[in-house]
């Protein structure tokens, strides 16, 4: 299974070529192949140009890219979002579904254009209901030719980790938000990938530096990574440079990256392994026989053997919060708008398991919300327009943002914000409760910026941004499995600069996808052009699971006690009878 | 509570057991009237010893037979029912509704019961008397001069049996601590009753303290009878969402919503600590979280309660059933009593015993 690191590096370095032009453009054309990374099942894969793995998106600092997305799955929309990118002016290429975009319908096209001006390491995945896991994922790596830490490596090399599942997610999800799922157990993958394959080899030279740009784009589970015999120094997290830090091994969640360099050894006598391993806490059964890890191998010489990886005693993973960021960006210290999401998983009345923020789960508008904010004029302002079930805040241009994140669930979540990179002033342990301001006075003087962060089980994140990026930009566990249950916020900023930003400006393309799938395009988040705080209509969830006596309830109670107390009469009537008829 | 003291066990020994004392009662009423004390001391104490003996005998055979059960279940209970125990404690929990409901209208009629046996018993006496019939064989001989002795040990015997297999029918799905109490309570009681239906005390107390008793007897049975279906739900609902969902305590999940009339996140017969549920389930067959299914079948079995009564109530009085040619069903009835009883002499004796039922009353 093992294929040589050459394939990816390739067409990578033929790229960098290509990169003068300061315009890259990718035709995509999305369709079902076949594809069998783990050796074990031949599975419906969804692939770009008839092949998967799909290619990186490669661009340099300053670029335009341009992807020219063509729907060719047959039975599925799709649509493509590059993560981690801020889409500065360019709110409607972030990719979301009903959100920024129609989904993009099948036999329909798409285009994203936009600039990308900050440099690391990204990736791209659909944004279409749970749809990425099936295969619509890959690397997006921005080269910077002003990188702080240009001199600290010779070369790059990107490791992808993903978990990996044999079902395809059409017939997953449907099992899992389901009357049969009840307590919202996530499928377990059937297997980890490295580079969407296993017992990866990468050719190393000894005595040189590495940059290893690794990155999870798993749908669920986290994974924790470590070389043997090679110590990491993290340069770059989530697109942010950081202070060079030592680590042995690191925790990355779904949607996490990390920039790593590793100093070879200047021997060329033994090879070593690298693994991912899967962090089991987040499974509710693990089945028989799952192998968490997935093994890959530095390759010095490739005559030498490949030891099989060690055992490790316990994981202790390098801790991101204490990460520093290059650029020294001081914390928000006022905090214009500060607001607080509770997180929860409960059953909703048609049995099934849903996550709910506040108290409400996140179901999609009928109008994209991008389309909604450009079409509602000054009412673009006003939440209420958004819908019920959007978990929908209103921010004003360039105010400072505190998220207060409160996991009231025993499980592990990593959030992503769409259109920023965020400051974590303060992430609790396990356990520690709600969030309370008085609790934690300390906050680092640089905290550490990234786009996905990991809070921990029953514990709490602050999180901190300035809103200086027009747009609407979803807030969401990057769980794929916990976005299709609703874990999911939206943010509006500063709407009316948004509109004066995109107003009469959405491209053919995009408008097209909307007119093919009967989706309207404006109005509020019911399609309701006429009366804007009307939601008759909207996309709603579940209502609520009957609390204890209801009156049907009561009903069946009463007749049950009646039907007893009837039932002893009669039995009383029988049992005097007879001695009745013997004193006559 | 419920794990030391299985109600439907009660009900079970407290009716068998006073089955046999009123049929041992009704022997010792017998030697009583027939050889006193008076009339022929040394016999009538022999005669007393034997039906003793016979009640004591069948009594430790019972027992034995039902340790030996009882054990021996509890040891495959184990290893067969735990992989499918709501299946199990459904099947069972029917099982033991219909058993106390056929058997629960008879404590009804004692009393009638008091009657039949002394039909039987001077029957039993009055062929050793006729020395016309045949005899052939030692044993039959050796029969005749122990009657007083093989009656009691015959009726204990087959009591004692019912009960045992009654009680291994209801009490499957219980823990094997809530038996002894129970079957302690309930022979007491069989015993205390029979004991007043002996000394002829006040009868409509009697037959009012026998009317209580059925009645928690059928509230108990359409109780087990809701549990019985409830725990066949629980099974296809553990079979779709898995067993963890299933036994997550009594939040959402623990039951299949589409199916639920009501659900309080409380008061759980099953858990460990809500004891007072527990009774409260065995008693009325309580549910935190009721089914269409349980409520339904509850309300079903009351409806063919009612129904069953008022059939034999109707019949008991005008002989017949309803929508019945009242001849035809005298016929009938005329033809299974006699079916019951052999033939046409016996009407003569059962004249000859009612006769001396009221020398005994005297």
């Amino acid at each position: 299974m093992a294929i040589s690191l050459s394939s990816i590096l390739l067409p990578v370095s033929l790229l960098l070529t290509l990169v003068d032009a300061a315009t890259v453009t990718y035709d995509f054309d999305i369709s079902w192949v076949y594809a069998n990374p783990d050796g074990v099942q031949n599975r419906p894969t969804i692939g770009i140009n008839g092949k998967w793995p799909i290619p990186p998106i490669i661009a340099t600092k300053g670029d335009r890219i341009i992807v020219n997305a063509m729907n060719s799955l047959g039975n599925e929309s799709t649509s493509l979002h590059f993560h981690g990118l801020y889409q500065n002016g360019t709110n409607h290429m972030d990719g979301p579904e009903s959100v920024t975009q129609c989904g993009i319908p099948a036999g329909g096209s798409f285009t994203y254009n936009f600039t990308v001006d900050q440099p690391g390491t990204y990736w791209y995945h659909s944004h279409t209901h749970g749809q990425y896991p099936d295969g619509l994922r890959g690397p997006l790596i921005v080269h910077d030719p002003d990188s702080p830490h240009k001199d600290l490596y010779d070369e790059e090399i990107v490791l992808t980790f993903s978990d990996w599942y044999h079902d395809l997610m059409h017939g997953l999800l449907a099992d899992f938000i389901s009357i049969k799922n009840p307590g919202g157990a996530e499928p377990v993958p059937n297997s980890a990938l490295v580079n969407d394959t296993q017992n990866l080899t990468v050719s190393i030279q000894p005595g040189k530096t590495y940059l290893f740009r690794i990155i999870n784009m798993g749908a669920f589970a986290a994974q924790y990574v470590w070389f043997e015999g090679h110590t990491m120094k993290i340069v770059e997290v989530d697109g942010i440079y950081t202070e060079p830090a030592e680590a042995n091994m690191i925790y990355m969640t779904a949607a996490q990256r990390y920039s790593v360099v590793i100093t070879t050894k200047n021997s060329t006598d033994a090879n070593f392994a690298f693994v991912g391993s899967m962090d089991q806490d987040l499974f509710d059964n693990i089945p028989d026989g799952l192998n968490p890890n997935v093994t890959g191998w530095l390759v010095y010489d490739e005559k030498k053997e490949k030891p099989a990886p060690k055992e490790v005693e316990a994981f202790e993973p390098f801790d991101d919060f204490g990460l520093v960021p290059q650029d020294k960006e001081g914390i928000y210290d006022k905090v214009d708008h500060s607001l607080t999401l509770n997180l929860k998983m409960d059953n909703l009345g048609d049995g099934a398991n849903y996550a709910f923020f506040n108290d409400v789960t996140y179901m999609p508008p009928k109008v994209p919300t991008l389309y909604t904010t450009l079409s509602t004029g000054p009412n673009a302002t006003d939440p209420t327009i958004y819908g019920s079930n959007t978990n929908q805040f209103v921010l004003e241009a360039n105010e400072v943002v505190e998220i207060v994140l409160n996991n009231d669930d025993p499980g592990k979540h990593p959030f992503h914000l769409h259109g920023h990179a965020f400051q974590v002033v303060s992430r609790s342990e396990d356990e520690a409760g709600a969030y309370t301001p008085s609790s934690s006075t300390s906050f680092p003087q640089t905290p550490m910026r990234r786009d996905t962060v990991l809070v921990h089980p029953n514990g709490n994140i602050v999180l901190r941004f300035k809103a200086d990026n027009p747009g609407v930009w979803l807030f969401h566990c990057h769980i794929e499995w916990h976005v299709a249950s609703g874990l999911v916020a939206t943010m509006i900023e500063d709407p009316l600069g948004l509109q004066r930003q995109l107003s009469g400006k959405i491209p053919e393309s995009h408008l097209q996808a909307c007119k093919d799938s009967n989706t309207p395009t404006e109005g509020n988040a019911a399609g309701n052009t006429v009366n804007l705080l009307d939601l008759k209509g909207e996309n709603t969830s579940p209502g609520p699971l009957p609390a204890g006596f209801t009156a049907r309830g009561i009903v069946a109670l009463a007749f049950s006690i009646l039907a007893a107390f009837l039932g002893m009469g009669i039995i009383a009537w029988y049992g005097f009878a007879p001695i009745k008829a013997k004193t006559r | 509570m419920v794990n030391v003291f299985a109600v439907p066990v009660f009900f079970i020994c407290f009716r068998e057991c006073l089955e046999t004392s009123i049929i041992v009662s009704v022997l010792l009423a017998f030697l009583k009237q027939t050889l006193g004390p008076e009339r022929d001391a040394t016999t009538h104490k022999k005669l007393v010893r034997q039906i003793w003996v016979g009640v004591a005998l069948g009594i430790f055979i019972c027992l034995c037979i039902g340790a030996g059960m009882i054990g021996a279940f509890y040891g495959l209970n184990k290893n067969v029912f735990e992989k499918a125990e709501n299946i199990w404690e459904g099947i069972f929990s029917l099982v033991a509704a219909i058993i106390i409901t056929l058997m629960g209208a008879a404590l009804l009629r004692i009393n009638k019961l008091q009657d039949k046996w002394r039909v039987r018993i001077a029957k039993a006496v009055q062929s050793k008397d006729e020395s016309s019939l045949p005899v052939q064989g030692r044993f039959k001989r050796w029969c005749e001069k122990y009657a007083m002795f093989i009656l009691p040990f015959i009726t204990v015997l087959r009591e004692g049996l019912e009960a045992v297999i009654f009680i291994a029918g209801v009490g499957l799905g219980m823990p094997a601590s809530a038996f002894p109490l129970a079957v302690l309570c309930g022979l007491g009681a069989g015993v205390l009753v029979g004991y007043l239906i002996y000394k002829g005390g006040n009868r409509t107390s009697l037959q009012i303290f026998l009317i209580v008793s059925t009645c928690f007897l059928y509230l108990v049975a359409a109780g087990l009878f809701s549990k019985g279906v409830w725990y066949l739900e629980m099974n296809e609902w553990v079979k779709l969402a898995g067993e963890e969902a299933a036994e997550s305590g009594s939040g959402p999940g623990s039951y299949d919503i589409r199916k639920s009339v009501w659900h309080v996140n409380c008061c759980s017969p099953g858990e460990r600590g809500d004891g007072g549920w527990g009774i409260f389930n065995s008693l009325f067959g309580w549910q935190n979280s009721a089914t269409y299914g349980s409520v339904i079948s509850y309300n079903l079995y009351w409806l063919a309660v009612i129904v069953g009564f008022l059939l034999l109530g109707y019949k008991e009085r005008t002989g017949h059933w309803p929508l019945q040619k009242p001849s035809q069903a005298v016929n009938e009835v005329e033809s299974e009593s006699s079916s019951h009883s052999g033939n046409v002499i016996e009407k003569k004796q059962e004249a000859v015993a009612s006769s001396n039922v009221h020398e005994l009353r005297e």
